[in-house]
């Protein structure tokens, strides 16, 4: 067998087999996965930091929402982070009259998300702590879901599921695809012990983990998603909740997304990168699934450009005069593999959607996300690789 | 907390992939004999064509009375038998299949193909130059090149209004047309060209093949 024939067959297999992987992990847990932990009746003191930089447009409103959350109001504290914002973000957070929930603001010098949470986390006096971004819209309930995953005491993270409002902007939409996606693999992988992040939009600690595992680090691309697993690598448990809402804004345009996702891609790859230490049995399923499976996603991806990038370059010069032919000959294990994926991921896909009562997906945008949306990930992988190599400095 | 390793989920999504895996295998060879059966299907039809040419010049007497039909009909007749060569060499390079008894059966029909067209380029006065490329799949660095450099040569002349037909053997397969060409023509090593029955040994570029059919007509 040829190493090409090799390589496609490997990268194949893989593909079909973490599908199943997710599959399966769907059959098991089927009539549990949209299940609420009891309520607890418990009303413990929570902080609510919220870092934000130049986010004078949302921050107003997004306080606001806070004061509807059904809570007793004497046990929220908000705590705003202006981060050396250069607009009237400080000015706005501070102008609360007569607000139902003591809002502290802060001013430090501009220093990155990161060192705002610590900052935050520090002046904190609740028992739990929310960290919230400025132009996040929480739901009413969102404590009250979220508070009951922490009756069990080795619970150190609880996320919440993160959407996008309904919108008439396609990339929009596109997206609020995604995160149904995104919310429900989370989910399915919380069952492996192995959440990959806690999001940035809204999540819930225990105030203790940041003195058992540290504060967030200051200097990552995706402090949200590093903190996720420093806690799991002490193997404490993250849950993830797909009832309790908080909506967040995502990139409008194409630039602004591809700057994200490139984003996301550089600092996952290298928190996963920083915790390979982990790949070992006792770390479960986190140390021998899914920290592995980040880096196989990784390698097939280049692997795949790289192969594809090769057959072009090498068809033979009289593959042109039967190039339709050659389409139908060229049929094989991995196109019947390839198309075999693209089908179970759009089962995926639709079960996930299916998964949030009330989410409504019209058929364009499930079909653009299926046919085009998906392969937006070539793009950031090659422009994540481009940047690693040209070892371009990290900036948000 | 105690973590485990849920290997039962594993096996169990490793035994779904290689379900699907082996039905792909099954489709996947499947489709490749079919590709074989329905090119078999094609050299035996081509076969018929090439015959009632055949008859027609004989009952004909060799007149030349219906060289344009001769002409146009072999033309077609050679275009497609080209091309099965194509496909035949697709599956064999690119996907590894292939089968040596249908190899042989496509070497009969280029021959006589060949033949043919020699037959009528004597007997209607066509101009168009007969290129015979003898290759071998075995220990034959330069003769994937020599492909392309023929077909690049052919192209470029087709565009300035120079027709040439092409006829290509494997040398080394056993097959005795082509072993019978070999002969006729002296052949010795691969790759080597015949250009209107004169023969070239050795790796030639698209430059002199221009150069020698250019010279040969």
């Amino acid at each position: 067998m040829e190493f090409t024939t090799l390589i496609s067959y490997v990268i194949a297999f893989f593909s079909l087999f973490t599908l199943n992987v997710f599959i399966l992990l769907f059959l098991k847990h089927r009539h549990e996965y949209l299940k609420r932990p009891e309520c607890s009746g418990k009303t413990p003191t929570v902080s609510i930091v919220m870092p934000a930089y130049n986010e004078s447009r949302y921050i107003a409103e997004s306080i606001q929402c806070l004061f509807g959350l059904d809570y007793p109001k004497d046990k929220l504290e908000i705590i705003v982070v202006d981060d050396g914002s250069t607009d009237d973000t400080y000015k706005i957070a501070g102008s609360f009259k007569d607000s139902p929930i003591s809002i502290h603001a802060f001013r430090k010098e501009n220093g990155g998300k990161g060192a705002a949470l610590n900052f935050g986390i520090k002046k904190a006096k609740g028992e739990f702590i929310a960290t919230m971004d400025a132009d996040s819209f929480v739901t009413k309930d969102m404590l009250r879901e979220l508070l009951p995953y922490f009756e069990d005491p080795e619970v150190m993270a609880v996320s919440p599921a993160v959407k996008i409002r309904p919108s008439d902007s396609w990339l929009k939409e596109l997206q609020r695809v995604e995160y149904l996606m995104i919310l429900f693999s989370r989910k399915l992988l919380s069952f492996l012990e192995s959440v990959p992040v806690t999001p940035g939009p809204f999540s819930m600690f225990r105030k203790v983990v940041f003195d058992k595992v540290g504060p967030f680090d200051e200097h990552n691309l995706v402090e949200d998603q590093e903190i996720a697993l420093r806690i799991q690598s002490h193997n404490y448990k993250i849950r993830s909740s797909m009832v309790a809402e908080v909506y967040t804004e995502p990139p409008a345009n194409m630039k602004d997304l591809l700057s994200q996702r490139v984003r996301w891609q550089r600092g996952g790859f290298r928190n996963y990168w920083r915790y390979r230490h982990m790949i070992k049995p006792e770390y479960g399923d986190f140390g021998m699934y899914s920290i592995p499976m980040q880096f196989a996603t990784i390698g097939s991806f280049f692997s795949l450009v790289a192969l594809m990038l090769y057959t072009f370059l090498t068809t033979p010069y009289y593959v042109r005069y039967i190039w339709f032919e050659a389409f139908g000959m060229g049929i094989d294990l991995f196109t019947f593999i390839a198309v075999f994926v693209v089908l179970l991921s759009t089962f995926f896909l639709y079960l996930a959607v299916k998964s949030f009562e009330g989410e409504k997906v019209k058929l364009r945008y499930f079909i653009t996300f299926v046919a085009f949306y998906w392969y937006l990930m070539f793009g950031y992988n090659m422009l994540f690789l481009l940047k690693e190599v040209k070892k371009e400095a990290f900036s948000w | 907390m105690e973590r485990t390793v849920s290997v039962p989920l594993y096996i169990g999504a490793f035994l779904m992939s290689l379900a699907i895996f082996l039905l792909g295998i099954y489709i996947g060879s499947t489709m490749d004999s079919s590709h074989l059966a329905s090119i078999s299907e094609d050299v035996s039809s081509v076969s018929d064509r090439v015959a009632s040419v055949q008859l027609l010049i004989l009952m004909e007497g060799n007149s030349s009375a219906f060289c344009p039909v001769y002409s146009s009909e072999l033309d077609a007749i050679d275009n497609d038998v080209e091309k099965m060569g194509y496909m035949l060499t697709y599956l064999e390079d690119e996907k590894g299949v292939f089968d040596n008894e249908l190899k042989k059966k496509y070497f009969v029909l280029e021959a006589e193909s060949y033949v043919l067209s020699r037959k009528v380029n004597d007997l209607c006065g066509d101009d168009s130059t007969l290129l015979i490329n003898f290759y071998s799949n075995k220990d034959c660095g330069r003769c994937k090149e020599q492909g392309t450099e023929i077909l690049q040569a052919r192209d470029e002349l087709a565009a300035g209004g120079v027709g040439v037909k092409l006829f290509s053997f494997d040398g080394e397969l056993n097959s005795s047309v082509a072993d019978a060409l070999e002969a006729q023509y002296g052949v010795s090593g691969y790759p080597s060209v015949v250009i209107d029955g004169k023969t070239y040994s050795g790796f030639r570029t698209s430059d002199e093949l221009k150069a020698l059919i250019k010279g040969s007509s």
